[in-house]
């Protein structure tokens, strides 16, 4: 079965992302290079859509939670 | 005469060590003899610890004829990925071309620990390059040269703990360390049909050993049974001012088999749907093994992205902990030319969805650990699929290749699992059984483990070289 295509608010991300990168890292890359960024770019945006989607409540906080530090013990 | 120390449990080598029926020098240099004769052929060593094992072995064969015996370990040769910092000029290269000249001035956690308890270094084992940490898609990902399987050369190890996987199935070394932060340990296991176990998170320190992702990075054994991994998890375990992660939770391995016991496991739904036909058709048969030694239950858990948390903490925190040797171009230097170029994609991350992932991370550990509260463990196909060719790009679930939902939720949850060989397929290539069990219950995961292995003889097969 074929991949669903991406939806345009996704495109319109992925691109604003690679540009990002391509404005950072370019002058390193060559064509193969770009392919291989943008390929890994898809990715990440379509994993942070995914995680997007789905509702928490403001308790749920990171894991693991945050913990202090004294160095004396 | 004497038996071959070679593919000999742990336990057979200790007791013979501790009569004198077995000398450490000369065990050690029967595993050195191997390293340096085999390890070149599959690519399984970054160096050969020869000086450093025989004073230890020295030591040991003087302490242990003075009645000073430390223990199971003792005079017991091993390997360490090498991404274990070891002191003495010793190289510690992460697999990666640009660091092979890479060395630190002490010995990581493990390494001191395992030195406490006796135990010989005999080597550094190979690695895929900073642990696969980058996004690589093939074997050759290491300045090692790719992992070559002892069943099969033309085939994989797996990864990223390629040489301790081989090196334990071709009998190079006695048992092995690894690291694992999402299949690093099981992967290789199941790959080469040896016994791989992935403690929970924290209970082994990490100070020493190369951070891929803090949050995830775990240390732990490979070794031919789930009672070896046991004893070499009793020698690593515990706290260390040096690693905050550490739990200070007590462990002490319990190798009690009580006659008749029983266990609760569960399988979660359509486990096997991405897997190769030999892959089901071991499973099965171990379902019924384990139907002999409790019961089988399907369970279920949310409809959740468990695998797209896992792999966006992954891929920030590695974004992260190589920040230098990306920003500088160093990773062009790097073997696999997928790992040349998608680190700097990993820019694309926004912090609010690596928190999104942390905050669904919570979600995920409880709802597992409340599935895992009415059982004992989870069971599972190893990988979904026996060792692939060598020339080959595999699938991965790191990349979204292939579904893990039991490797997302382990790593990302931070629970111990074992891998145990469960059959051979038709090209005499090994499949793997994954039990999982609750946050620091490494003692279930191994007793289940072992009564697996007392009922069958896969973990008994080894390669031909």
């Amino acid at each position: 079965m074929p991949a669903e295509a991406p939806r345009p608010e996704v495109i319109a991300e992925i691109e604003r992302l690679l540009g990002l990168v391509r404005d950072r890292y370019g002058a390193r890359l060559g064509a193969a290079e770009l392919e291989e960024v943008r390929r890994t770019v898809e990715g990440i945006v379509e994993a942070a859509h995914t995680l997007r989607a789905v509702r928490l409540g403001n308790s749920d906080e990171p894991f693991p939670p945050f913990v202090p530090v004294r160095t004396d013990g | 005469m004497i038996a071959d120390p070679i593919f000999a449990p742990l336990r057979d080598l200790a007791r013979r060590l501790r009569r004198g029926e077995l000398s450490p020098v000369e065990l050690a240099e029967s595993f050195l003899r191997r390293l340096e004769g085999l390890g070149p052929r599959l690519h399984a060593v970054v160096t050969v610890t020869r000086e450093r094992a025989l004073t230890a072995a020295r030591r040991a064969e003087a302490e242990i004829a003075a009645g000073h015996y430390r223990g199971p370990l003792h005079g017991i040769p091993y390997g360490a990925k090498d991404l274990l910092a070891t002191a003495g000029g010793i190289p510690t290269t992460w697999g990666a071309a640009p660091l092979r000249a890479q060395s630190f001035d002490f010995d990581a956690t493990v390494i001191r620990k395992l030195e406490a308890a006796g135990a010989v270094l005999v080597a550094k084992l190979a690695m895929v390059e900073l642990a696969g940490g980058m996004g690589y898609r093939q074997p050759s990902a290491s300045f090692t040269g790719p992992g070559r399987n002892p069943w099969n050369p033309e085939t994989w190890t797996g990864g990223s703990s390629s040489g301790s996987g081989a090196a334990v199935a071709a009998g190079l070394v006695p048992f092995a360390i690894g690291s694992e932060t999402w299949g690093s340990i099981l992967s290789p296991a199941g790959n080469c049909g040896v016994t791989g176990l992935r403690p929970t998170y924290g209970r082994v320190s990490r100070h020493g050993a190369m951070a891929l992702a803090w949050t995830l990075d775990k240390l732990g054994p490979l070794g031919l049974t789930a009672d070896d991994c046991g004893l070499v998890l009793d020698a690593i375990a515990g706290p260390d001012p040096a690693d905050p992660s550490a739990t200070g939770r007590a462990f002490r391995y319990d190798e009690r088999d009580p006659a008749g016991r029983r266990f609760r496991f569960g399988i979660l739904p359509a486990v096997t749907e991405p897997c190769e036909e030999a892959v089901r058709a071991s499973f099965a048969r171990s379902l019924e093994v384990l139907q002999e030694i409790g019961s089988v239950e399907e369970v279920g858990l949310p409809d959740l992205p468990w695998e797209t948390v896992t792999r966006t903490i992954l891929q920030a925190e590695a974004a992260s902990a190589f920040e230098d040797l990306i920003e500088s171009g160093g990773i062009s230097a790097l073997t696999a030319p997928e790992d040349r170029a998608g680190p700097y994609a990993r820019d694309a991350i926004l912090a609010k969805d690596y928190i999104k992932a942390m905050r669904l991370r919570g979600v995920m550990a409880r709802e597992i650990d409340r599935v895992l509260s009415r059982l004992d463990l989870l069971v599972a196909p190893g990988r979904a699929a026996v060792a692939s060719p060598i020339d080959q790009e595999f699938r991965s679930a790191i990349r979204g290749t292939v579904a893990d939902p039991m490797g997302a939720i382990g790593n990302g949850a931070g629970l111990p699992a074992v891998a145990v060989p469960n059959g051979l397929d038709p090209r005499g290539l090994p499949t793997s059984l994954q039990f999982m069990g609750r946050a620091y219950d490494e003692n279930t995961v191994l007793a289940a483990a072992r009564a697996y292995q007392a009922r069958t003889d896969w973990h008994r097969r080894h390669p031909e070289l």
